[in-house]
């Protein structure tokens, strides 16, 4: 066949005479989306992804189906074409439950590959476990202790028992590897010569250097404490995160190369300006380390410490005399980490004053079921009237008790005073745990937001100075849980990546597609109950600061990670669909209606049918037919209402399936799996 | 059978020495397979779904062979132009369409019926002229030209010349020479909602613009005419119908469009109604009616009461009668069986 010259977007593409459109393009590397083409298939043209303009051509053609005429003028990427390739999409995807990402990942602010590294720990491989978490979370060990584990929140298991035990598992793989002598390093990118310097070695600034250092940027963190971890180190109590397992993980960061000078504090030994004049990008990431004051008469009392103060105080090897009654204000981690300090510095008696229920209390319940096993008294319902004292020194804190009224804008039932009830504890100490602030003097250069806190670009980081980026708890909203700084950092080292290229970074939340389920979903599935941690004797915990948890059985956590139900699709990555729905913003939900019932059948020998993520491009069907010249497959029902189905619903059809899984190959969305 | 009885058809035409024979092959009847592409599919025993064009059938046709497949009207023409030659046809006519054209006029007519008519003359001529003009002395309020895929044309546009392009530059088109007329009780959201209903039923399922499309304007209409559109939704059911004109596979998809495009066109005032102010100005969509008994046209008959399927009329015999609005259905029962007018339909 002779030569023919076309012109797509502009390049000159030459290509046989008979081509189609579509076969040059891919032929000279232009993509041009499609959904139900297969070069050894009859041309079908039902996805309406391909078109394309040709110019003096009034109507769009399906480049798949169009024998490209010599001298052709193609325009793949016109607004006509993407406005008709974005209806097409949006349709698709309104009558597809793709199921793209298990709950757990997107469940985790970091969107951590749950489900992936479950799997490997199933199969054994906790170093490609580990592998996997530390794309986003580079101190699986420490986190997997200390995460409220969002991803277990969303937990499809939980519609069957109860969900997975994630973040134990996370834990588990991560104490491996450590133990392995040899534990996983990433492959670092050769050096740029690029440097950045992070302020602030938390989880927060350990996760963007982890990045940055892989990367091959120079990267230098400055902490103002002796030692890196930031509240990892100084708020979390040994007995929850054994500083020994901190300190290895953040050796392996530093084993990367980042540099760490400690006991340097911005604002008192360098300047901001001087590490923006240094260094080609600085990361700002220095937490929220002051107390709030619980806000009543007496709170300035010898007697009254702020909740981190206090912690840090202990993690820094001392023993704080708090005398034999403390109470501590709060409802959320903090105060589960203060009051259960304070039992192991000694104090008899330990209160928890929260003024709603332990419904509403943000703590983990499992921090609140700890500290009552090591024997807090929670004083629910009750609220700091007044810190009574002598001679300047706490006696006794006065409760004004509660009740709860209607709810408030959190949703949570608002807390009440009940007029005229009041309950007085002697006490010697009071511990504020309400909440934190930040301290940014030596930042005085940066924007603040009405919160005290650096307003910071919630995509990336950026901040008003060009150059210096800022996240975790000293931004935005404030103070949070680490694996949203973790996030927040990752966000950041992408950013910065990008800003030391000299390169624009876009930053577009990807699409995926949805699919909704309910216990009735799971009916048949077997229960299997989820793994129980095993923690030390309450009454021994109270003496010391042992870790309380013993860790997961290498049997515990293989059979609990078996109880995975993998929700998110197993073609994930070579959907073509998500691809696609991936390459402009679409908004199928402006378009959402009747689905398709989604549900699993396995009708051929191997090979399991999700009608749910069916697209009916045909190509199983076709395949069936045209190449493996058996025809089993065939579509049923008109219309909305076509599924794919053995041909005429028989069932001797499906007895001559040779089990040759070319319709499973073809699938371009994962509706069909392959189960050998 | 005659034909062949008298060597018409068959081997060896009156001693010619060519030979022809006809079969007639009955379809399962899909609205589908007026698209030549999906007859083809379908006279060769598959699914009825429309092939892509080009081949033309003319060039790859049944079982890939070159093809002439025509409308019956089509060959119809052709035995009256080989029998009184191409310029009697052409005498007939306008610039850009000759000969004539077959009607199927329907719908709140004084006299329905197939009519043929010489292209040319205007719609009025039509409906008015052979047609009698309305049924029971209601208003003309529009025609839809060119059956479930074609458009609706309104009063003002009644002398628009009958011809191919005088018709397309109205959304309308010729199609199948479907003519329903519509009077001032037709809602012209029902009645888009009632063709869309047809065309996504008889969507093969092939091509997504067509097979998603259509469902999702369908549902877009049915909340429209129970008084749950959204703001915002007039404009997506424009974006959706080009969508669907510009990406649907075959003649089917490509026109299903053409009522909601053209009853948006004329009549946007009437969506707008539904959406905004929840009301039918047609008073036709149920869901928007009110119903309401007139005292002074009630005789309380009782007929009302009794022909009331849920119970929601009351009154004493001989006096007048009261709707429970919690109670009515909205099945117009009472408006109909009423011999008084004294149903107010609001």
């Amino acid at each position: 066949m002779a030569d023919i010259k076309i012109i797509i977007d502009g390049r000159e593409c030459i290509g046989k005479a008979g081509d189609t459109i579509l076969t040059i393009a891919a032929q000279n590397g232009i993509e041009i989306p499609n959904l139900c083409y297969n070069k050894n298939l009859k041309v079908y043209g039902a996805c309406g992804l391909c078109v394309v303009e040709v110019e003096n051509v009034p109507k769009l053609l399906r480049a798949c189906a169009t024998v490209a005429q010599d001298g052709q003028v193609v325009h793949t990427d016109t607004q006509r074409v993407r406005q008709a390739r974005k209806i097409a999409l949006e349709l698709l995807m309104s009558d597809h439950e793709g199921d793209c990402k298990g709950p757990c990942v997107l469940g985790c602010p970091a969107q951590t590959d749950a489900q992936g590294y479950v799997k490997q720990i199933a199969l054994g491989n906790d170093r490609e476990a580990v592998k996997i978490i530390k794309e986003k979370v580079p101190l699986p060990a420490s986190v997997g202790r200390v995460c409220p584990h969002p991803c277990e929140t969303q937990c499809r298991r939980g519609l069957v028992e109860a969900p997975l035990s994630i973040a134990y598992m996370k834990a588990f793989a991560a104490d491996n590897d450590l133990a392995s002598g040899a534990p996983y390093m990433p492959t670092v990118a050769p050096a740029t010569g690029k440097t950045v310097a992070i302020v602030g070695g938390g989880p927060a600034g350990l996760t963007a250097a982890y990045q940055l250092a892989v990367k091959g940027h120079a990267v230098t963190i400055f902490d103002m404490m002796p030692e890196m971890g930031g509240m990892l180190r100084y708020g979390i109590p040994e007995y929850r995160l054994p500083k020994k397992v901190l300190a290895s993980e953040v050796k392996l960061i530093a084993d990367l190369g980042v540099a760490m000078k400690n006991n340097v504090k911005v604002g008192k030994d360098i300047t901001l300006e001087t590490l923006k004049a240094d260094f080609d990008a600085v990361l700002v990431a220095v937490g929220a380390w002051k107390s709030t004051a619980v806000g009543c008469t007496g709170d300035d009392l010898q007697g009254v410490v702020g909740g981190i103060d206090m912690l840090r105080e202990v993690n820094e090897g001392k023993l704080p005399d708090l005398g034999k009654s403390v109470a501590v204000v709060g409802g959320g981690n903090v105060a589960m980490d203060a009051c259960r300090t304070a039992v192991r510095c000694g104090a008899e008696n330990v209160y928890v004053i929260y003024r709603r229920t332990r419904a509403e209390a943000p703590a983990e319940d499992l921090e609140i079921e700890e500290a009552l096993e090591e024997g807090v008294d929670f004083k629910w319902l009750t609220n700091p009237a007044e810190i009574i004292g002598e001679n300047g020194k706490v006696t006794a804190v006065k409760l004004q008790i509660m009740e709860l009224g209607e709810p408030d804008a959190s949703g949570r039932r608002k807390p009440v005073p009940v007029e005229g009830k009041f309950e007085t504890l002697a006490v010697d100490t009071v511990i504020s745990a309400i909440g934190q602030r930040c301290a940014l003097e030596g930042f005085e250069a940066l924007t603040q937001t009405k919160k005290g806190t650096i307003e910071a670009n919630e995509d990336t980081g950026l901040t008003n100075l060009e150059g210096v980026f800022a996240v975790g708890d000293a931004t935005n909203r404030g103070p949070s849980i680490a694996v949203n700084a973790i996030a927040e950092a990752n966000a950041a080292a992408n950013a910065i990546d990008a800003y030391l290229a000299g390169r624009c970074l876009v930053v577009a939340k990807p699409y995926y597609s949805k699919r909704n389920v309910t216990e009735a979903d799971f009916a048949d599935r077997e229960k299997l109950p989820r793994a129980e941690m095993s923690c030390k004797d309450p009454k021994v915990r109270r003496g010391n600061f042992d870790a309380v948890i013993n860790g997961f059985t290498e049997e515990q956590a293989r059979n609990e990670a078996k109880r995975c139900l993998e929700c998110g699709c197993h073609d994930f990555d070579d959907c073509k669909l998500i691809r696609y729905a991936n390459f402009q913003p679409i908004d199928p939900d402006r378009l959402a209606g009747g689905k398709h019932e989604c549900f699993k059948e396995q009708r051929l020998v191997t090979i399991e049918r999700d009608q749910g993520k069916c697209i009916l491009c045909n190509l199983c069907v076709r395949t069936c037919r045209e190449e493996v010249g058996k025809g089993i497959l065939g579509l049923v029902g008109r219309g909305f209402k076509t599924v794919v189905k053995p041909e005429f619903e028989g069932t001797d059809a499906v007895a001559g399936c040779k089990d040759c899984l070319k319709c499973a190959d073809l699938c371009p969305t994962g509706a069909l799996k392959i189960l050998k | 059978m005659q034909a062949k009885a008298a060597n018409l058809l068959g081997e060896n035409i009156l001693g010619t020495g060519f030979s022809c024979d006809m079969r007639i092959k009955a379809g399962a009847g899909a609205f589908v397979c007026g698209e030549e592409t999906a007859l083809i599919e379908s006279l060769e025993g598959k699914r009825g779904m429309p092939r892509l064009k080009p081949p033309f059938p003319a060039q790859k046709g049944y079982f890939d062979q070159p093809s002439n497949i025509n409308n019956v009207e089509t060959f119809a023409n052709v035995a009256w132009i080989m029998a009184n030659g191409g310029e009697a046809f052409a005498a007939m006519g306008t610039e850009n369409s000759k000969g004539t054209k077959v009607f199927a006029l329907t719908g709140k007519i004084a006299k329905g019926g197939l009519v043929e008519i010489p292209m040319g003359k205007t719609l009025r001529d039509v409906i008015f002229g052979i047609g009698g003009g309305i049924r029971d002395g209601k208003q003309f309020k529009a025609v839809q030209m060119g059956g479930p895929s074609g458009g609706c044309i309104p009063a003002d546009l009644l002398d628009t010349v009958i011809d191919y392009k005088a018709l397309g530059a109205t959304g309308a088109i010729m199609g199948s020479g479907g003519m329903v007329v519509m009077d001032e009780s037709t809602c012209m959201v029902g009645m888009a909602k009632f063709f869309l209903d047809f065309t996504a039923d008889e969507s093969c399922g092939k091509c997504v613009p067509c097979r998603i499309g259509t469902k999702r304007m369908q549902e877009i209409l049915t909340r429209i005419v129970n008084g749950e559109g959204k703001e915002g939704d007039i404009e997506l059911l424009e974006e959706l119908c080009l969508g669907i004109k510009d990406g649907a596979l075959c003649g089917l998809g490509q026109t299903a469009p053409n009522p909601v495009l053209t009853t948006i066109r004329y009549f946007r005032h009437e969506y707008e109604a539904h959406i905004n102010d929840k009301k039918c100005p047609a008073k036709e969509c149920p869901a928007l009616r009110t119903y309401s008994i007139d005292p002074d046209k009630c005789k309380g008959c009782t007929m009302c009461a009794k022909k009331c399927p849920a119970g929601a009329i009351t009154g004493e015999k001989k006096q007048p009668h009261v709707i429970n609005a919690d109670l009515c259905i909205r099945c117009d029962q009472c408006r109909t069986n009423c011999k008084f007018d004294a149903i107010i339909v609001e």
